[in-house]
């Protein structure tokens, strides 16, 4: 107990702050310009917003992705972004689901596991695409194992492109789809 | 000298005079590939005594085992690499078989770290691997049409391919005997994998692992691509291990070429990779002790990685360090105000994880998880050919950056952690000792970081041949072997992660542990399913 008192005294809130704060003297080192956060699909009414604005629930489905995109959902969770504040939390089943947040081109091993998945969500449902692969097939587009883009199994609503895109970029587009 | 203490010294000398001596009638070629790869052309039929005596009698261990098509000759030719440590030696065992008739003798029951291997060869090329305990497929997941060989020179994608999840496990009969399937698609943010339990109560009796779901064919992919392409595909197999990639995979192009890196590149490659292994290391101690409940430890572990991943962002561009590491150096610099940064950001991080691995071991309800659980013996380990901070838990003291020095490993000066229980507790300790390491290794780096130039310009493939490039993986031994075709594009591509090796343990380790420490114990490996996959 002593410990955990220590630590977060130590620390402090950090939720929205930089972890590793640059000086004012040394800019960032060049990204590459990311791609634009695409909200398509019907689903987007405003009703579905106003029913899921203050709590939605994602599932988190992986059809192929390298783990980038999954370290990146899973830093959603961390102090510093801490995507719980939003309302937004990921859940263990489809069932309890709102959203289906998708990574991977899909490969094609697992695309009977992302339609089994859609099907067990109660609908109305949101599909979110997150990361290039999962946007378009991203680097493997080509391959005869993958699909180019979660699009070409189910539905998508929300395209959150990236490799990976960064935690605050798919909170962006979280926030984005529902806010408009 | 007795035999015992022959066997710790001087494997390659050891092997070389065995194979002249003892296998003389069977040695068809050898030749020095380069520096450190010595290769011997056998016999198919000999291919199973051979190795054999590299592995049992002179102490090498397997790398990475694949097929070659070569259908201008007729025939596929076999590859098995075996590491001579401690000599920075390899030696490549290699046997051809003609096209058509694709049978050869599986060494599995001799070299157990060829299991995996040989039933991807299997689906991979359509080569029958006689004897083997276990041919069931590995990457071909039901519903594959007959004849479908992705590693095959003449492959043409087929169409309307179908995927039903059908798989023969091994049942397990008795009384009282409950079958609990698990996956693909997890509880949690996870990678996709299958794992069927054999229990009698919560006791797990045994556990078969399937894998192949992310299967994305990335080595055809990579067929015939330039070289940028290629390593734009190398270094998305992983994301956590992306920049290990990357370096494996430079380091193979450039032993192809005939080049070396220059210092400083060198220098920087040591510095990112020790990167990468902190915010790897931070981020499985987080996952244990999730698994355990510990909350706030786990909080602090992502914090830890969330601050060095912000550093590889601010300094390189990247969070998982992409377009950091190309076959000839590296892409960005740092000048001196960047590196009194990264040592001011740096430093109060040894001093965060002392205090996380305090907290954690002083904690009894996490310890009374931790300590006994999903204990690997050092021989099975040894066996099956485990790697990395899970083999180094057990005992067995390797480290790539210590046999087969990369980058500027040669000239550093760091300890190499191990434990001998090879149980949960463990491997958590190693990686948290792995990471005061590596902060160490960064410490000299930046003291002593050398001039000079980030690129040596010009990199030339000559059309083929090979080369091999073994890096320390976060996970472990990482090792990436290409051949290069004409006009600087990369002919074949062969990769095998420290994952694939280490994945067949984790079904040792959690036999007798009991069910809910499945997670756990899985944690405590963190092995990836998308670089084993491919």
């Amino acid at each position: 107990m002593w410990e955990i008192l220590v630590t977060s005294l130590k620390h402090g809130v950090v939720t929205a702050k930089p972890a590793a704060r640059l000086p004012a003297d040394l800019a960032p080192a060049p990204r590459h310009a990311d791609g634009e956060i695409e909200l398509l699909g019907q689903a987007l009414r405003a009703e579905i917003r106003r029913v899921f604005r203050s709590s939605m629930k994602l599932r988190h489905v992986d059809c192929g992705s390298c783990n980038g995109c999954e370290s990146e959902l899973q830093a959603l969770l961390n102090p510093f972004y801490d995507l719980q504040r939003f309302g937004i939390d990921f859940v263990a089943s489809p069932r309890h689901a709102d959203a289906l947040v998708v990574t991977g081109p899909p490969a094609l091993h697992l695309e009977e596991a992302l339609r089994l998945t859609d099907e067990a969500t109660p609908r109305p449902r949101l599909i979110v695409a997150v990361g290039d692969c999962a946007c378009s097939g991203g680097f493997c587009a080509g391959s005869f194992a993958t699909r180019r883009g979660v699009h070409e199994v189910v539905p998508v609503d929300v395209r959150i492109p990236g490799c990976p895109p960064r935690p605050e970029e798919i909170t962006r587009g979280l926030l984005k789809a529902l806010r408009g | 000298m007795n035999e015992q203490t022959n066997i710790e010294l001087f494997p390659l000398e050891r092997t070389l005079r065995g194979l002249r001596e003892r296998f003389a009638d069977a040695v068809i070629d050898a030749d020095r590939n380069s520096m450190r790869e010595h290769q011997v052309v056998v016999p198919a039929a000999r291919l199973r005594e051979v190795a054999a005596a590299v592995h049992r009698e002179w102490g090498g261990a397997l790398i990475t085992a694949f097929a070659l098509d070569e259908p201008e000759h007729g025939r596929i030719r076999l590859h098995y690499l075996f590491s001579m440590a401690p000599d920075d030696a390899v030696i490549t065992l290699i046997a051809a078989i003609p096209a058509d008739d694709p049978r050869f003798p599986s060494v599995t029951s001799e070299v157990q770290a060829a299991h995996w291997l040989e039933r991807e060869m299997q689906d991979m090329i359509g080569l029958v691997a006689e004897d083997h305990p276990d041919p069931r497929p590995l990457v071909a997941h039901d519903g594959w049409p007959r004849g479908c060989h992705p590693l095959r020179r003449d492959f043409t994608p087929p169409a309307g391919m179908s995927w039903p999840p059908r798989f023969a496990f091994t049942p397990v009969e008795g009384e009282g005997v409950f079958e609990i399937p698990v996956g693909p698609i997890h509880a949690g943010i996870i990678e996709p994998g299958h794992f069927r339990f054999a229990t009698v109560g919560e006791s797990i009796l045994k556990l078969d692992v399937r894998l192949g779901w992310k299967y994305r064919a990335l080595e055809t992919l990579a067929r015939g691509e330039p070289v940028a392409r290629a390593l734009e595909i190398a270094e998305r197999a992983c994301g956590l291990c992306a920049f290990s990639h990357a370096l494996a995979f430079s380091g193979a192009v450039e032993e192809a070429a005939g080049v070396l890196a220059p210092p400083r590149a060198r220098a920087l490659r040591s510095l990112a990779g020790e990167l990468e292994r902190i915010y790897n290391h931070c981020s499985d101690l987080s996952g244990i002790l999730l698994d355990v409940a510990y909350a706030v430890g786990a909080a602090e572990g992502q914090r830890l990685k969330e601050v060095v991943q912000q550093v590889c962002d601010a300094l390189f561009g990247h969070r998982f360090l992409r377009g950091l590491c190309v076959p000839g150096g590296v892409t960005r610099d740092l000048d001196d105000a960047q590196q009194h940064w990264l040592r001011a950001v740096l430093a109060p991080v040894r001093g965060d994880v002392e205090a996380l691995v305090h907290a954690a071991t002083s904690n009894a309800a996490v310890m009374d998880r931790l300590a006994e659980a999903g204990a690997l013996g050092q021989e099975p380990a040894r066996d099956l050919g485990v790697v990395g901070p899970a083999a180094r838990a057990c005992g067995i003291a390797r480290d790539v950056r210590r046999i087969h020095p990369y980058a500027f490993y040669r000239d550093l000066d760091f300890q190499v952690p191990v434990r001998n229980r090879g149980d949960v507790l463990a491997r958590f300790s190693v990686k948290a000792d792995e990471t005061y390491e590596s902060l160490n290794i960064i410490d000299q780096m930046l003291l002593h970081l050398p001039g000079g130039l980030l690129m040596e310009e010009g990199v030339a493939l000559p059309a083929g041949r090979s080369g091999l490039g073994l890096v320390e993986s976060p996970r472990g031994l990482l090792s990436h072997w290409i051949r290069a075709g004409e006009g600087g594009t990369i002919d074949e591509w062969r990769m095998r992660s420290a994952s694939h090796a280490n994945w067949p343990a984790v079904a040792i380790a959690v036999l007798d542990n009991i069910v809910p420490d499945f997670p756990l114990i899985n944690k405590s490996f963190n092995l990836c399913y998308a670089c084993v996959d491919r």
